[in-house]
């Protein structure tokens, strides 16, 4: 297995806040990879880095190989980065369906001629890009909801179509902001097991923010603790629960109690 | 018995219009328009004009404004561009009226690069500004450059005759206009079904989303701003041909305000508002007319007098109703009237 993503010593500052400070990490192909920490820690900045919303002011991603400050912010979706929004990011006056077909934008090829048009390869691509759209429906199981406009509907839904469109980039890497905050027990549980489907069987690798720790704790391969801007601790979710580093992070001050008995 | 919405392949998917009724209302809609010259008089022609060729110019502010979300003042100076390529190209230059129209069309999507370019970093009412000096910039232009647009004094305009078929009467000319605003129909139909028109919906819902979505966001916002002067120029065209006579009078500011307001009262974003919203706004100024006329003959004759006046108070005046009591537009009571329609007695 490679290193599907690799982030080398990156750092992001706004004018004198370290959001993020020389953050090393790896996601290997085929993982589930967590990053915790606690509000402020610069986890979504981390990923609004890696998936091109914002420049890094030090250090280098690559992806795939690839040095991500040589790739056009507009091209990381064609390259294969994916990712989820920690506050709904989607086009609330559209259909579910509309909002999944946006997702496929790098995968059709019609300018505006083309659109004009409307015929010929134009309608072939726009055909099948549909019917791509509906496997990803019946993947997440959104049928119901297909055809209704996006700001109508609950916020755990809203929260599923916007997987789905992330899905419908056909991404390597996904990066999952706060999936499941603000969801119920029921819910959490099913976008866990879409997360572990997304891996088996679409073969894409995740990489998740997540302040839920029961589905940190139960689905991730690897965690990845920031606090402050700085990664305290790397590892897996039982040999992170048990670092007094985290402790300390999570609970302040010098404990001897580990997370374990908090997470659990 | 049709008891539901059921496709049976992927194209009907993706088709402009799945249901058989529409098709037959529009057939109807364009069969009563080709007939509509020969049984309406001069005068109420002249109003079926001026709608057909405000809706070419309405779907072009349209794709800028209500698809991409760029707010646009200076849709007038696309206007006027358009009618002086036109003018210039085929008046004084003779050429056949094929290529002004195509001039027609080009040369605002040149001008609007110039005008897009750096309004890319711009955004609500920064940009609403910039357009809004690009309206007066060009104006100043076309009156300097007497050389090529002959200044102040304009260019007088023929009907054209293409391929033999002259549009000389007003009746040929209203099925001139009549092709130009289906074409364009179903171009910004086309455009809105496809990739193109998902990305510019995407732009003005959330930015952010668009480009991580792999959206150029600096390309797109251009192609947007190239299309919809395309299309405003070739209205621009159609407007000057009809009045005969193109010169900078011809094309108010007011004309940018009127275009807003259409899009506001129709719906936002939809295109058969900036149709639905095109007629109202057209007819508004005459229908008010005719009712106070009804009153007193004194009121009638200050309608005449203060037309500009009094139609820039009536556009503001619906602007606010409507965004107050219908912000959804003509397209949202038609999307409303329809559900109520069919749940009856149910309210949803």
């Amino acid at each position: 297995m490679s290193d599907l993503l690799s982030v080398e010593h990156l750092s992001k500052s706004f004018g004198g806040l370290k959001a993020v400070a020389d953050v090393s990490l790896t996601v290997t192909s085929g993982e589930i990879c967590s990053v915790i920490g606690p509000n402020g820690a610069g986890k979504t900045t981390l990923f609004n880095m890696i998936s091109g919303v914002l420049r890094p002011t030090g250090g280098r991603i690559l992806f795939d190989g690839t040095d991500l400050a040589t790739v056009s912010p507009s091209r990381f979706a064609a390259i294969g980065i994916g990712r989820t929004f920690q506050n709904l990011a989607l086009f609330k006056h559209g259909t579910v369906v509309e909002n999944i077909l946006t997702g496929r934008h790098t995968h059709l090829r019609s300018n505006v001629l083309d659109a004009v048009i409307f015929f010929g390869r134009t309608r072939r691509e726009e055909i099948e890009a549909r019917e791509r759209v509906e496997h990803i429906v019946e993947f997440l199981e959104i049928e119901h909801i297909r055809d209704a406009v996006v700001g109508t509907l609950s916020y755990g839904q809203q929260k599923r179509v916007e997987l789905a469109r992330a899905l419908a980039c056909e991404p390597k890497l996904l990066l999952l902001d706060e999936m499941v905050s603000g969801m119920n027990q029921e819910e959490t549980e099913d976008i866990a097991r879409f997360v572990l489907d997304i891996r088996d069987q679409l073969s894409i690798t995740v990489l998740m923010i997540e302040h839920e720790m029961r589905i940190v704790m139960d689905i991730s391969d690897r965690v990845h603790v920031l606090n402050f801007g700085r990664k305290i601790a790397e590892g897996t979710p039982a040999e992170v629960r048990r670092d007094p580093a985290v402790t300390e992070a999570y609970l302040g001050g010098h404990r001897s109690e580990p997370l374990a008995k908090v997470g659990a | 018995m049709r008891t539901g919405d059921f496709k049976q392949t992927y194209g009907e998917l993706v088709t402009l219009v799945d249901s058989p009724p529409v098709w037959l209302w529009s057939a109807l809609l364009v069969a009563g328009l080709i007939v509509a010259p020969f049984v309406l008089n001069s005068y109420v022609l002249s109003f079926l004009i001026i709608i057909l060729i405000t809706v070419v110019g309405a779907l072009g502010l349209n794709i800028l404004t209500g698809y991409t979300g760029l707010i646009s003042l200076g849709h007038v100076g696309f206007l006027v561009t358009g009618a002086y390529a036109y003018a210039i190209l085929v008046s004084k230059y003779q050429m056949h009226p094929l290529v002004g129209f195509l001039g027609a069309g080009l040369v605002p999507a040149l001008a609007s690069l110039i005008v897009g370019a750096p309004s890319l970093r711009l955004k609500g009412l920064y940009l609403a500004i910039t357009t809004l000096a690009f309206s007066f910039i060009i104006n100043t232009v076309i009156l300097e450059a007497r050389w090529l647009t002959n200044g102040a004094r304009g260019i007088s305009v023929q009907r054209p005759e293409i391929f033999g078929i002259s549009f000389d009467s007003d009746a040929a000319f209203t099925y001139l206009c009549l092709g130009f605003a289906v074409l364009t129909l179903f171009a910004t139909l086309n455009i809105r079904r496809s990739r193109v028109g998902r990305a510019f919906v995407a732009i003005r819902d959330n930015d952010t989303a668009a480009r991580v979505m792999g959206i150029n966001l600096h390309a797109y916002k251009l192609f947007a701003f190239v299309t919809s002067a395309f299309i405003t120029g070739l209205a621009g065209a159609l407007y000057g041909i009809y009045l005969s006579f193109v010169s900078v009078e011809g094309f108010p500011f007011l004309l940018s305000i009127e275009a807003l307001a259409i899009l506001i009262v129709g719906g936002l974003g939809s295109a058969l508002g900036a149709v639905l919203g095109t007629i109202l706004i057209v007819l508004l100024p005459e229908a008010t007319r005719l009712v106070f006329s009804l009153f007193s003959a004194q009121i009638d004759a200050v309608f005449t007098t203060g037309a500009q006046e009094l139609k820039s108070m009536l556009y503001g005046l619906v602007i606010i109703l409507f965004l107050r009591f219908q912000p959804r537009g003509l397209v949202g009571a038609w999307h409303d009237l329809r559900r109520m329609w069919v749940n009856w007695p149910l309210r949803y």
